[in-house]
């Protein structure tokens, strides 16, 4: 049988968040040239890896969750899209060439369309990658994202 | 154990992943006439000079890795059931302990007189879609009529318009992708594409592809003449069965497959675009001829051919036009069914530059179009594969936020708490 997964992912928790979306800021910013809020948004033209919903009296913030079965790589038609042996899914942004099979098919609508004249890819949550920690985890301000071994 | 793969695209790829995720050590052998593992849904891109690197979907490392031999080059032709080998037309025999058969789709081309003439090209083999291209340059080819105008006819419309050839596309309904899309949709995309130059020539027909040893022109039903330095057949593809008929395995317009994809005989499987499998939508065993699904279905393959024994979801639609600057997706059903389905639209396409449709039946979610704003729509396929209620929600699934926020709180509960990801996990509610 496969090894054991060893991997820590973001967990949302919904009665906690207050739709502040600090997550969101602080994800663009971390994934910025500029290491600047402002000038992620409107300089750059990024956007969150994490998406903030409301309705109503409910709000979660939802990223990817690095599914066990993540279907976004079956359907990835470049080979952009791979899993590593702790289970943690990584998206090639270099790689995508933008077929959108990734956006079709998650059941979380965790991977995004990043549609710009000059380069087309779907972009998604890398759990911060090199930086060690989450930025939305440690942005939040009521603990409504905690990273966490995976359940 | 020793495992036999014959076909080298995504469905043996799938299959690969999943024997390795049961069996790290029984040998794989992958056998293909073609030289590479390259992505068949992006030849067409060779037409507009895309590095041939990009084109691999799975370079050398990942068959090293895990630890898979490749016989490259050559077909398979025959398969012994009795004795359990594949023989290759180097008349080499191959013994297998499990065998998938992931050998594809080949194109459909009717019988078109003079459709044997140079310069007629199909499109669902890197090799056609590189000669297609030489033969573009070398005869200084300037108008090329395509034939279909489903996914791979317009698209490669598409990519000879980027690189100055004047293009025709004839099509024997009234619209494109007429079963793909609904009007609306086609209508969009259509009017996309004549901005970009194509012409397009509906309700009509090749009847004659005209020229001496090369094609020259062609001749429609109707009687016009077009002129045609080349011309490209791109109505479909069919399964490709013929090597699994040699093992007397049973074939009715694709491959059979059980659940967990096996074949009518013992230790022979089959995935990917040369079986047929249930539509989730209509309970229909149909080929559905797609990438991911052919990914899925091997991945599946491979886990019940190492042992572990899993059954498939089921397939349902899965179209993404990804050429086009304006993005265009659809899942499940584009057109109410029966009387008992309601239609949910949202036409916003000339003010906002999106278009949304929703198709419900029983309370389910049976389909989707999203063209312009596709953002978060794996959500609705998803509701489509669980068949999760949707009536409370109804008009809302047509609006472009729509979200996990609009889902029952125990599915968030299930699958962002609980962490129920799993494949097992996504079956039908």
């Amino acid at each position: 049988m496969s090894k054991k997964r060893k991997l820590m992912k973001v967990y949302p928790i919904e009665e906690n968040c207050i739709s502040c979306r600090y997550c969101e800021v602080a994800c663009t910013m971390v994934h910025s040239e500029s290491k600047d809020p402002v000038k992620a948004y409107k300089l750059e033209n990024l956007l969150p890896r994490a998406t903030v919903e409301v309705k109503e009296a409910v709000s979660l913030s939802l990223m990817c969750r690095h599914c066990k079965h993540p279907f976004c790589f079956d359907a990835c038609i470049s080979g952009a899209i791979m899993v590593d042996e702790n289970g943690k899914v990584n998206l090639d942004e270099e790689k995508c060439v933008g077929c959108w099979n990734c956006v079709l098919v998650c059941p979380f609508g965790a991977a995004h369309p990043m549609i710009r004249e000059e380069k087309r890819h779907s972009f998604k949550c890398d759990l911060c990658g090199d930086r060690g920690f989450p930025a939305c985890v440690e942005a939040c301000p009521n603990r409504a994202l905690i990273y966490d071994f995976e359940r | 154990m020793r495992y036999v793969i014959v076909g080298n695209s995504a469905a043996a790829v799938g299959c690969i992943t999943g024997i390795r995720k049961v069996d790290p050590d029984g040998e794989i052998v992958v056998i293909s006439y073609e030289d590479r593992c390259y992505s068949k849904p992006m030849i067409a891109d060779v037409l507009i000079d895309i590095p041939e690197e990009k084109l691999l979907y799975r370079d050398s490392s990942f068959f090293e890795e895990n630890g898979v031999e490749t016989i490259l080059g050559h077909k398979a032709v025959s398969i012994n059931r009795d004795s359990k080998v594949v023989a290759l037309d180097s008349n080499e025999l191959v013994p297998y302990d499990k065998l998938l058969i992931a050998t594809g789709g080949k194109p459909f081309v009717p019988p078109i007189s003079g459709s044997d003439k140079k310069g007629v090209f199909t499109f669902t083999e890197l090799h056609s879609a590189i000669s297609f291209k030489n033969y573009l340059k070398e005869n200084g080819a300037e108008e090329v009529v395509v034939i279909g105008s489903g996914f791979i006819g317009l698209e490669v419309a598409y990519f000879l318009r980027e690189i100055g050839i004047k293009v025709k596309v004839v099509e024997l309904l009234d619209r494109v992708l007429a079963r793909a899309l609904d009007r609306r949709g086609s209508e969009i995309v259509e009017n996309m594409l004549r901005e970009k130059g194509i012409d397009f020539i509906f309700n009509d027909t090749v009847e004659e592809i005209m020229g001496d040893e090369k094609v020259s022109s062609v001749r429609l039903k109707s009687g016009s003449v077009l002129r045609a330095d080349a011309v490209v057949v791109a109505i479909g593809v069919r399964p490709n069965t013929e090597l699994a008929q040699t093992a007397g395995i049973e074939v009715n317009k694709g491959i059979s497959v059980s659940d967990t994809m096996e074949t009518s005989i013992p230790d022979i499987f089959a995935a990917g675009d040369c079986i047929k499998c249930t539509d989730i939508v209509d309970g229909q065993k149909k080929p559905i001829p797609l990438f991911p699904l052919a990914f899925e279905q091997g991945f599946i393959a491979g886990l019940n051919m190492a042992g572990k024994k899993m059954e498939y979801l089921g397939g349902l639609v899965l179209n993404s036009l990804k050429f086009l600057p304006v993005p265009v997706l659809n899942a499940g059903v584009v057109e109410p069914i029966d009387d008992s389905c309601e239609v949910f639209v949202n036409d916003k396409f000339e003010k906002k530059g999106f278009y949304r449709k929703a198709i419900v039946r029983d309370g389910k979610l049976i389909g989707f179009i999203a063209i312009g704003e596709i953002d978060r729509t794996g959500i609705l396929t998803n509701l489509i594969r669980q068949k999760i209620d949707v009536s409370d929600v109804k008009e809302r699934l047509v609006e472009p936020d729509f979200g996990l926020v609009d889902l029952p709180q125990w599915w968030r509960e299930e699958k962002l708490k609980q962490d129920k990801t799993a494949y097992k996990d996504w079956r039908a509610v």
